[in-house]
This record gives structure tokens, C-alpha cells and sequence, in this order.
């Protein structure tokens, strides 16, 4: 297990306000992690910042066996560079099909020019069929996405993530509004998906936490509270006073 | 057969079906044919309607699959238009000026004749000088390349600073209004070398094709006009369809995520807005030789924001759609505005459609904005489809 992402001493305040306050987090290849705490703790705008979206006011975000500095690069460069996330509320591309949603996402060549003369790939078909299979959609891979159920919506959000092919997967609250059944479902993906890379879930659920069976983070007020086994950090007294204390 | 273009676009085959058609029953009826069904007049009206259309399409392309509502692009197409103007009036100019210098005792120098081809085009802004932006003007090649390379290098420019600086939505419309703004204020000064508010014309005649009759000239700019809507609409539709077209309607739908996905949003979208300003240069280039006259009034926003309109009432993100508005709203307009439209006379008030036509464009659309999003194409969604996918 070496380290893939190393976010050290970062801090952002929006208005006053510290979302991050000396944040530091280091993620393996391949690992599952599972980040937990209360609202405003911090958590979505920790994926900001690694995924380009947020600038922090200080500290570093290091990226690889190269430890390149993903500060400075755009969004796009650094999800070429294979960090794919996942958005709380699924959003998938309502207007179109399933196989266009995840041919779009397909790990290839993302220049205008590229996909204007480029003929598409021979394997793509195979590529679509394995992901699609992957997230249970193999029937409605020609149905307009916009039609699907919201569970549905959330696999495929992921399989759009699996078909970048992304080294580190970001995924901020996989089990939101999905039934008993769908849970299980999705455990299994991304239990599946962290074999051979680092996945990182945000996640309120507990019993969801508790199945996916990985090392936690807890953060509170923008810092790390707590990191270890579900056992361990519940045991924690300070994780018990701000965040399970009920 | 199943993954062909046309297999998977039939509605570009059933463009092309029609539209040829059209250009085969308008050839027929025209003045050049001898049938005389159609003047020649409205034979130019149709003409200019196909370059209508073909901007249209590219605005449909720009708005309706990538989200850019640009109200810039008449400035684009009537760059165009002043490009070809520029080639044109001087070279008939200068047929002019050297026949009538031919009766001189001493030949003409080429100075004398460049001095009274200035004088006779800047002599209505008080100049005889050639402004450097003529330095090409003599040369038909190099005015054409600049009836695309202008507007493609300023929808080049202007977009770069624009997107790079993520400016989108209805800030971006207003940029682009401002850029049309300028660009027409600029042209209405009589210093900027373009005539000022006279603008250029004369250009219904092609030099070099003195012999031929506007009816022959008209109908052959009716085929020109024809056949680049033809092409530009191939053009778009197989750019808009496939991968490349997935990945601008999802521009549309959600910059962000597409983003997220490792697509250079700004260069999708600069390479849209490049390539239909250029197509509008071209329908302008086509238009304004049938308009016989271009002058800045053409270029204020109130045009972009027209062809807007025309995109919406037809229908966006359907190519056909752009067309069918175009069509329509413009012919129409001119019907309207044209004196042909009956009067209706109320009792207390008489409707005079020269003033009221406005109000009904207006009116229909918000109505369409409202109720039919859609706009006209969406019409054919209704019909019943074969082999239909349940």
C-alpha cells in the first residue's frame, strides 16, 4: 500500500467562516476509507478542494508516485490525471441514454478534436456491456437516463465513475434515498471497486459504514477528529460527544 | 446499414429531400426559367430566407446544444456580409472609373486610378483615401478567406477571454450584446473606413457578370444560398451527432459535471462558438449580395436578438427547428411589414400590421417560451414513429 493522495495542513475559510481548518488525510492505493461527521464538518468541501472545484488558503494536495501538486491544475486536468467524483445529489445527464452517459465518461481521449475524427474505440461496445453489468443496467442501457429510478440514477452515476477508470473515486453519499435492498448493492460496488484502487466515501449512514468494513475518518469543524477501525473511533470519547452523543 | 449517418439522423435525409425540392420547384417558377411564376424580387427574399436559415442553424447549435445564448452572431454574419461588400464595390468600382478614364489623351497611371476608385467610394464620408482595412480588397481569394477568418478570429478572441474567465448564462448574452453594440456604434462613424451609416452598396451587381441579368444572378445566388445550408446543415448535424454531440448537450445541461468527467469545458465551447461564427460569416457573405446593401443598422443587437427568437420559436436543439423558425418568422415578417398584410379595421381602431406585427412576435414569443417550449419542431415529435423503441 503506497500512499496516492496526501492532503497536508490545508485551510479554507469562505466569508470568516474556517470550512477547513489543518486538515491533514492520506489515502492508500488500493484502500476503502469511509469519512463521517456532522454537518458542516467539512467533508464536501474537502472533495472540493481535491477535485480542483475549491482553492485552499494554505497547505498542499500531493497526487501520486510523481507527487505532483494538484493545486493549480483545473478540474478537468485533474480528473484526467484519475480522480473521479461521485455528487451527492445524482447527477447523471437526464437527457440521454444510459449508453451515452457512460460512453461520455469512458476513459479515452477528451480533446474536441479527438471526438470529432477519432473512430470510436473497437472495445468501447465491450467497455459499456462491463460496466453496465457492473451497476446491474445492462437493460435500460438504451433508455434515457432521466427515466430511471433515483437508486438507478446513483449507479450509474458510479458506473460513469468505474468507466473513467479513476485511480481515486470520491464518492459523497452513495446510499442517500436508496431502499434496504439497493444499499447492499452499491456495498457490494464499492467494495468490489476498492480491490484495485482507493475509494473514499462520505457517508451519515452507520449501518452503511459498518458494511463496508474499512478504516474511518471523523471529521469536526474542518479538522480530523478521530481515524481508525468503526470500533475504534466509536469508542472515542471526544467522537462520542460531538457526533454520536444521542 | 443500421450505424450509417443517415440511418441513425433520418431527419437530415428528409431535409435534404425537401429542401431540394424546394430549389427545384423555385428554379422552375423563376424569372430565368421563363416561367415568371415568382419575380425575381421575391426569388431574392427566398434566397436571403435559406441564409436566414443556415445562421440560424448555427445559432441553433451554439444555444440549443451547447447553452451559449450568444446575441453576437449577426454581428458575425454581417461581417460576412461587409467582407464580400468590401471585394465587391471595389472591383465594380474599378471597372467604372478605368472604362471612363479609356476616352483620356494619356493613359490613366495606376495612381490616378486608384485615386478615383477611393474617391468614388469614400467620396460620401468626405474621403478618397484608402483605409488600411481595403489593403485586400482588390482581391476576391482574400476577401473570401476573410469572410470566414474574421468572424472566426474575433468569435476566437472574444470567447477565449469570455470562457476562460468562466462567464456563462445570461451574463454571457450580455457580453456578446455589448461586443454587437460596439461593433455596430463603430461602423456608424464615417472615420472607421467602412462609409459610416451608408455603408456599402451596390453589390447586388458582380463585377466581371455585367452581361448577366439579375434574374440569371439571382437565381444562381438562390443555388449558392441553397447549397451552403445544405452543407452547414451537414456539417452540424454530424457534429452534434455521436460523442462530440453528447458531450456539448451535457455542457448544456451541467458544466460542472462534465468538468468533473475531464473535459476541457472551455475549449468545447470556444470551438463551438468559433465554428458557427464562421458559418454565420458565410450566410452573411451569401445574404447581402441579394440584399444589394449592408450598413451598420444591420449589425445592431436587435438582429442577434431576432435570430434568437426565430431559434426559439422553431424549436431548440433540433436542427430542422432553427430552419423552420427561421423560415417562417422571417417571411412572415416580411409579409407583415411589407404593406401586403390586410388591414383590420375594428371600427374604433384599424390594426395596421406595419405597427402591430412587433407586438404579435412579441406576444407569440412568450407564448411559445411559456406553453411550448418545444417551439414548431416540436411538432413532429408527435408524429407516430415506425419501429418505435417502447
Amino acid at each position: 500500500m503506497s500512499t496516492l493522495l496526501e492532503v497536508s495542513g490545508i485551510s479554507v475559510s469562505f466569508d470568516g467562516f474556517k470550512a477547513i481548518n489543518n486538515l491533514s488525510i492520506k489515502i492508500a492505493e488500493p484502500e476503502l476509507r469511509a469519512i463521517i461527521g456532522p454537518n458542516g464538518a467539512g467533508k464536501t468541501t474537502f472533495m472540493d478542494i481535491v477535485t480542483g472545484k475549491t482553492r485552499p488558503d494554505e497547505g498542499y494536495v500531493i497526487w501520486g508516485e510523481k507527487s505532483v501538486s494538484l493545486l493549480g491544475m483545473s478540474e478537468s486536468q485533474i480528473a484526467q490525471a484519475g480522480i473521479g467524483r461521485k455528487f451527492q445529489k445524482p447527477t447523471v445527464f437526464e437527457a440521454q441514454t444510459v449508453r451515452e452517459n457512460i460512453t461520455m465518461a469512458l476513459k479515452n481521449p477528451r480533446r474536441p478534436l479527438d471526438l470529432l475524427f477519432n473512430k470510436a474505440a473497437a472495445d468501447t461496445e465491450d467497455r459499456v456491456r462491463a460496466i453496465s453489468d457492473d451497476i446491474g443496467l445492462t437493460d435500460a442501457l438504451d433508455q434515457v437516463s432521466g427515466a430511471l429510478s433515483h437508486g438507478q440514477k446513483q449507479w450509474l452515476e458510479i458506473g460513469m465513475l468505474l468507466a473513467q477508470d479513476p485511480r481515486l473515486l470520491l464518492v459523497d453519499e452513495p446510499a442517500a434515498g436508496m431502499s434496504a435492498v439497493e444499499r447492499e448493492q452499491t456495498t457490494d460496488i464499492l467494495v468490489r471497486a476498492a480491490q484495485t484502487r482507493a475509494v473514499v466515501v462520505v457517508e451519515h449512514d452507520m449501518d452503511f459504514i459498518q458494511r463496508l468494513n474499512c478504516k474511518v475518518t471523523v471529521l469536526h469543524q474542518g479538522a480530523v477528529l478521530a481515524e481508525g477501525s468503526l470500533d475504534h473511533v466509536t469508542k472515542n470519547q471526544d467522537v462520542i460527544d460531538v457526533y454520536l452523543g444521542r | 446499414m443500421k450505424n450509417t449517418f443517415i440511418a441513425k439522423n433520418p431527419s437530415v435525409l428528409w431535409f435534404m429531400l425537401g429542401l431540394s425540392l424546394f430549389t427545384v420547384i423555385v428554379s422552375i417558377c423563376s424569372e430565368a426559367a421563363g416561367t415568371a411564376l415568382i419575380s425575381t424580387s421575391f426569388l431574392k427574399t427566398l434566397g436571403k430566407t435559406l441564409c436566414l436559415c443556415l445562421v440560424a442553424v448555427a445559432m441553433d447549435v451554439a444555444w440549443g446544444y451547447c447553452g451559449i445564448l450568444s446575441l453576437g452572431h449577426f454581428a458575425f454574419f454581417g461581417i460576412g456580409g461587409y467582407a464580400i461588400g468590401m471585394w465587391l464595390m471595389y472591383d465594380r468600382t474599378k471597372n467604372i472609373v478605368v472604362s471612363s478614364l479609356e476616352s483620356n489623351i494619356l493613359p490613366a497611371t495606376p495612381e490616378e486610378i486608384t485615386d478615383a476608385i477611393g474617391s468614388q467610394i469614400f467620396g460620401v464620408v468626405g474621403s478618397s483615401d484608402f483605409p488600411l482595412i481595403w489593403a485586400f480588397s482588390h482581391s476576391l481569394t482574400l476577401q473570401l478567406l476573410a469572410v470566414v477568418l474574421v468572424p472566426g478570429l474575433l468569435a476566437l478572441v472574444f470567447g477565449w477571454f469570455a470562457f476562460r474567465s468562466r462567464v456563462a448564462g445570461v451574463y454571457l448574452s450580455i457580453l456578446t450584446q455589448a461586443m454587437t453594440l460596439a461593433l455596430s456604434l463603430y461602423l456608424f462613424q464615417n472615420d472607421t473606413g467602412l462609409r459610416g451609416n451608408n455603408g456599402l452598396s451596390g453589390l447586388q451587381n458582380i463585377p466581371g457578370l455585367e452581361a448577366v441579368s439579375q434574374a440569371t444572378l439571382s437565381l444562381w445566388f438562390f443555388w449558392a444560398s441553397a447549397l451552403a445550408l445544405a452543407a452547414g446543415y451537414l456539417l452540424f448535424a454530424w457534429m452534434t451527432s455521436g460523442k462530440f454531440g453528447s458531450v456539448i448537450r451535457a455542457i448544456r445541461d451541467n458544466e460542472a459535471r462534465v468538468r468533473f468527467l475531464g473535459y476541457h469545458v472551455e475549449s468545447y465551447k470556444l470551438f463551438i462558438f468559433t465554428v458557427t461564427a464562421m458559418v454565420a460569416g458565410v450566410a452573411g457573405a451569401l445574404y447581402y449580395p441579394q440584399a444589394g446593401i449592408i450598413n451598420p443598422a444591420e449589425i445592431a443587437p436587435i438582429a442577434s436578438i431576432y435570430l434568437a427568437v426565430w431559434v426559439a420559436i422553431g424549436g431548440r436543439g433540433r436542427l430542422y427547428g432553427a430552419v423552420i423558425g427561421a423560415a417562417v418568422v422571417s417571411l412572415m415578417s416580411s409579409w407583415f411589414t411589407g404593406g401586403s398584410a390586410p388591414d383590420i379595421n375594428l371600427g374604433v381602431y384599424v390594426v395596421k400590421w406595419t405597427d402591430w406585427w412587433l407586438v404579435l412576435l412579441g406576444l407569440t414569443f412568450v407564448a411559445v417560451t411559456l406553453f411550448f417550449p418545444k417551439g414548431i419542431g416540436g411538432l413532429f415529435d408527435l408524429l407516430p414513429r415506425k419501429g418505435e423503441r417502447t
